[in-house]
């Protein structure tokens, strides 16, 4: 059987780590999906183009708030124009369960959050 | 032979494994798996009969007509009307749109048309265009158990109301209304009734009635073709009613500035039909006739009860619509509590706690046991908007469930409660 909600996601679901509202921030990216029901805000601290810091509030379905943790987690230290250059297929391939064609937005909401962010800055 | 419901060996797409299993397909609400029957027909129209209906004089496009024609005829007949006044569209919501636009010029500005809170976007979208034109859209209530409230039905039924539109049987709730008594509500204001029966034409016994204008359902929804879809239309209305569309076969006569139209119902079928499509929803008609829509119905209810009975005692689920299987049909709507995010918000102390899982996430962890449900907001926002939600997932059952659908469905669902206990 294939089991999108295996422990890895669900640890992560449960347990967020980057899940929480940040005091001070240079950054903050909200993203609303109305037909989901999915809202996040991003926060997001920056040292000279680098991400000291990133943390994120909202909810979601599990796919989409395992992926948010996952990306906060993994983009400190990067420098945030490098996420411009992100390509979406290989964001969905580093993700830890395969997903089907269905879900591949709720995946790449933090993804799309930051382009979008990024363009609007 | 046509096998008894609850198997499934007439419909070829359950012979599909995917990953090594059967499929448990729970989604005929959105559209129903077809027939040998079905397939056989459309496979028979194109080997045998196909030319071009009511244009050319030769024997194979006579037998393209009489084909359509009687195809025509067989779906009347089902539901107790006459051929001319069944017009083929593509969908339940092609049929609404083409009511929206061919009654345009009997409502004006000021006047009002009533629907209800549980209807579909196709039986809401059609109607909300006319607002631009200073017509008032007004919708009745559900209660609770997710029935119609008819006393709120009758103080929003006003003089100003041009035209009521209620749908049958709910899409989400199942809730079935009681829509002779509200046609004949509508009918005693003077207003013009419109059934949407996309649901229930398919899954119970329907006959057109004295105070039913119009009825509009879909093909696919009932073993039929994608793509063809009806409405039925009493023949004076639809004879005065301008046609929807324009183009070839739909007239009498043309020159340079002047057209006649052809008489209903070929009036409202411009350009070349989906004759494949209405020759594919006879035989689903054959087919469902054979059955009989009085077991088709007993049988959707067994399948209900059944499943209501075993979420009753699931506490982590939560279903929507009646309780009483008498007045619903067989598609259950649901949600599932998450004790993670109920524990969550709380220690964030954030008063908006509904916990639920999102209803996306319940039909993946079924889509990973082979259980095929629905989520989303079901194209019925308003609905959703009225419920507190922002989704749900839905089960629905058709003549080919059975018995051991309920169970691996029921079975599915309810690891999602223990699946992280089973790994420690």
């Amino acid at each position: 059987m294939r089991s999108t909600y295996n422990d890895e996601v669900m640890d992560r679901y449960e347990n967020p780590v980057k899940y929480g509202k940040m005091e001070k921030y240079d950054l903050k990216i909200e993203d609303v999906s109305t037909t989901c029901g999915d809202k996040i805000a991003l926060f997001i601290r920056l040292n000279q183009g680098k991400i000291e810091d990133i943390r994120w509030e909202g909810e979601g379905c599990i796919l989409s708030v395992v992926s948010t943790d996952m990306f906060c987690e993994d983009a400190v230290g990067k420098n945030i124009e490098s996420f411009k250059e992100l390509d979406e297929v290989k964001y969905i391939e580093s993700f830890p369960v395969k997903i089907s064609p269905g879900r591949i937005n709720c995946v790449l909401l933090p993804l799309r959050a930051v382009k979008r962010g990024m363009k609007e800055k | 032979m046509i096998s008894t419901y609850g198997w499934k060996e007439d419909f070829p797409i359950f012979k599909r494994k995917i990953n090594g299993k059967n499929i448990v397909y729970l989604d005929s609400t959105a559209t129903t798996q077809k027939p040998k029957k079905v397939i056989d027909a459309i496979v028979d129209y194109y080997e045998n009969y196909n030319a071009n209906v009511h244009r050319s004089v030769y024997k194979l496009a006579d037998d393209a007509t009489e084909i359509y024609e009687k195809s025509r005829v067989k779906i009347a007949d089902f539901i107790g009307s006459k051929g001319e006044e069944i017009i083929f569209t593509r969908n339940t919501t092609e049929s609404l749109n083409l009511l929206s636009y061919s009654l345009e010029e009997t409502i004006n500005k000021g006047e009002r048309i009533l629907i209800t809170s549980m209807e579909h976007h196709s039986n809401i979208l059609p109607w909300m265009r006319l607002e631009e034109r200073g017509v008032k859209l007004d919708y009745v209530n559900f209660d609770a158990d997710g029935l119609l409230d008819l006393e709120d039905l009758k103080a929003k039924l006003k003089k100003e109301t041009k035209i009521v539109s209620v749908t049958h049987q709910s899409n989400v709730l199942g809730t079935i209304n009681p829509i002779s008594e509200i046609g004949k509500m509508a009918k005693e204001n003077g207003s013009t009734f419109i059934v949407d029966a996309a649901q229930s034409v398919p899954h119970m016994p329907f006959r057109i009635k004295e105070e039913m204008d119009f009825v509009a359902f879909s093909g696919h929804k009932m073993l039929g073709p994608m793509g063809i879809g009806v409405l039925y239309g009493k023949y004076d209305l639809l004879d005065r009613m301008p046609p929807f569309n324009r183009g070839g076969e739909m007239i009498k006569d043309v020159d340079f500035h002047n057209v006649v139209f052809e008489d209903p119902p070929i009036k409202f079928e411009a350009g070349t039909p989906n004759v494949e499509g209405a020759v594919g929803l006879a035989a689903a008609v054959d087919y469902l006739k054979a059955i009989g829509m009085e077991n088709v119905r007993t049988h959707e209810k067994h399948l209900t009860s059944m499943t209501l009975e075993k979420l009753d005692e699931m506490k982590n689920v939560i279903y929507y619509g009646p309780r009483d299987p008498e007045k619903r049909g067989g598609v259950i709507a649901f949600n599932v509590k998450n004790e993670a995010e109920i524990k969550r918000k709380l220690e964030k102390r954030n008063i908006k706690v509904d916990g639920l899982y999102h209803s996306h996430d319940i039909a993946t962890f079924l889509d990973d046991r082979n259980v095929y449900v629905r989520s989303g907001h079901h194209c019925a926002e308003p609905l959703m908007r009225t419920l507190g939600l922002t989704g749900t997932a839905r089960a629905s059952y058709y003549v080919y469930n059975g018995d051991e659908d309920v169970t691996a469905f029921l079975n599915s669902l309810g690891e999602i409660n223990v699946q992280r206990r089973s790994h420690g």
